[in-house]
């Protein structure tokens, strides 16, 4: 435990160094600030759009910053060697898998902060206290990034960084369509395309689950018990895709 | 019991389509506690394979590699050894100290331990100036004494050194060179590859010739330049080599 978190501090410093993650986290801050200037909507209207821009800013962005970090997590160490002198020391492939992990959800939850608290400062600013739903909607979307990093870095295990980027990007993009797929498939007579589809939806994860922001903006509560749900099937996927980059490393010769 | 030792050890390079290129065949090697082994060969003669395969980096092909008794990924074997890679590179951020920190904590050493063992090997290496200096700021010579050091922190009874004076100037080679026969007066063991054979020459009680893969000659200095009818170690080198070429043509 304690090398895993060795490496988690290591892996959180180097990404503090890298500007590309200071300037998606500037790109983030400006978006979430720029929506305030909807001020010739009314009062509620304004703050509806303040909530809608700052949940898919902060979705997004943190998806950007999920998927970069994780990816130069593991290649940068393959890249500039530094994984041989790592690899001859007393720890072990899994060691090194987790500990990157840990240092992904250090970073993450960082800049995530960071937005949450500009996008809280915003709401306060004008006027209105967050209620817990908001609340919920950020928790899931943590959730998510952390979900869209360990596939990542799973893939970072086996893949190019240009395969992974492409994939990775387009997992992101499927993954919150794939409820408008599964109605799709469902009006399909094709039994072979109706087989895939099913298949396809059991192994994308559903982004959507997490996206209850639309419902959080229009004042629709969101229970207790589906977010539970939720951040468990989220968990499931996390370890499955960590357990699958363990795996691969342990195979991978660097 | 061999304290090192490689058993039938085999690396073959998958590069594609059909396309395989042999790092190392068949490799028998057995060093014994105290020794100070010098692995010597031409570029891309398997030296690096070698010590790649001891230490878990790489997976062979077929064989067996062992430290102590143990496969190369036994974390309590690793405890027991220090490793220097060639043209050492690290966490260009990091400080001297922070990068001995990072890895004394990785051996799970009480930080009292890692502040102690910093400051004596920082003194040993010459880097007591350059504390503060970032590794992006270090020289060539300066990254490979700093990476001495760190191979150094657990206090290792193995020491696997690769071409550890590449980038040094002759005063740091020779300093190198001093240290090497005092840790192993102080009962370590060394494994060092290298192609610089004034080097090997001066500490190494054995070696071993390797080429194209090939374990083609192992023993004492002494014996070997007996056996080639050699006066010097590049004599005997090259005089090996030739009549490996001779005997297995490309």
């Amino acid at each position: 435990m304690k090398k895993i978190w060795v490496i988690a501090q290591n892996t959180f410093h180097e990404s503090l160094r890298k500007r590309t993650l200071y300037i998606v986290l500037v790109f983030g801050l400006v978006v979430i600030g720029a929506s305030k200037f909807f001020s010739f909507l009314t009062a509620q209207e304004e703050l509806k759009m303040i909530q809608d821009v700052s949940f898919s800013a902060i979705e997004f962005f943190g998806a950007l910053i999920a998927i970069f970090g994780a990816l130069g997590a593991i290649s940068s160490e393959i890249e500039k060697r530094t994984i041989y002198t790592l690899l001859s020391k007393p720890i072990t492939r899994y060691h090194f898998v987790i500990g990157k992990f840990v240092g992904q959800i250090l970073i993450l939850l960082v800049n995530f902060l960071l937005l949450c608290l500009f996008f809280v400062g915003l709401l306060l600013f004008k006027k209105s206290v967050p209620n817990i739903e908001i609340f919920k909607a950020l928790f899931l979307i943590f959730v998510e990034l952390l979900l869209i990093s360990s596939i990542t870095l799973a893939l970072a295990t086996f893949t190019s960084d240009a395969f992974n980027i492409i994939f990775s990007f387009f997992l992101y993009i499927v993954g919150h369509l794939t409820s408008y797929g599964r109605q799709l498939i469902e009006r399909t007579e094709n039994i072979i395309l109706k087989g895939l589809g099913d298949m396809l939806y059991t192994i994308v994860p559903n982004y959507e689950n997490f996206a209850i922001r639309d419902k959080v903006v229009v004042g629709v509560p969101v229970s207790w018990q589906y977010v539970g749900k939720t951040v468990s099937y989220g968990l499931i996927y996390i370890v499955i895709a960590i357990l699958i980059g363990i795996y691969c490393f342990q195979k991978r010769e660097v | 019991m061999a304290l090192i030792e490689t058993k039938e050890l085999t690396k073959i390079y998958e590069l594609g389509w059909k396309k395989r290129v042999v790092g190392l065949n068949r490799v028998n090697l057995q060093i014994e506690e105290g020794e100070i082994f010098g692995i010597l060969g031409p570029n891309g003669s398997g030296k690096t394979t070698c010590l790649k395969l001891l230490l878990g980096v790489l997976f062979p092909t077929s064989g067996e590699a062992l430290i102590m008794g143990k496969g190369p990924l036994d974390v309590e074997m690793k405890k027991n050894v220090g490793f220097l890679p060639e043209n050492p590179y690290y966490y260009d951020y990091l400080t001297g100290p922070e990068l001995l920190k990072f890895y004394g904590r990785l051996f799970d050493l009480a930080p009292e331990t890692i502040r102690k063992r910093t400051g004596e090997l920082l003194e040993l290496v010459g880097l007591n100036d350059a504390k503060r200096l970032a590794l992006r700021h270090y020289s060539k010579g300066m990254l490979e004494r700093i990476g001495l050091a760190a191979s150094l922190i657990n206090d290792p009874k193995i020491l696997v050194l690769d071409e550890p004076t590449t980038g040094l100037d002759p005063i740091g080679c020779k300093e190198t060179r001093d240290l090497l026969l005092r840790l192993n007066q102080e009962g370590k063991t060394i494994l060092l590859s290298s192609h610089f054979l004034s080097e090997v020459e001066r500490v190494c009680s054995r070696i071993a010739i390797f080429h194209r893969g090939n374990l083609i000659e192992l023993g004492t200095l002494k014996d070997l330049l007996v056996q080639y009818e050699a006066s010097t170690l590049e004599d005997l080198f090259v005089k090996s080599i030739e009549k490996f070429d001779q005997q297995h043509p490309a």
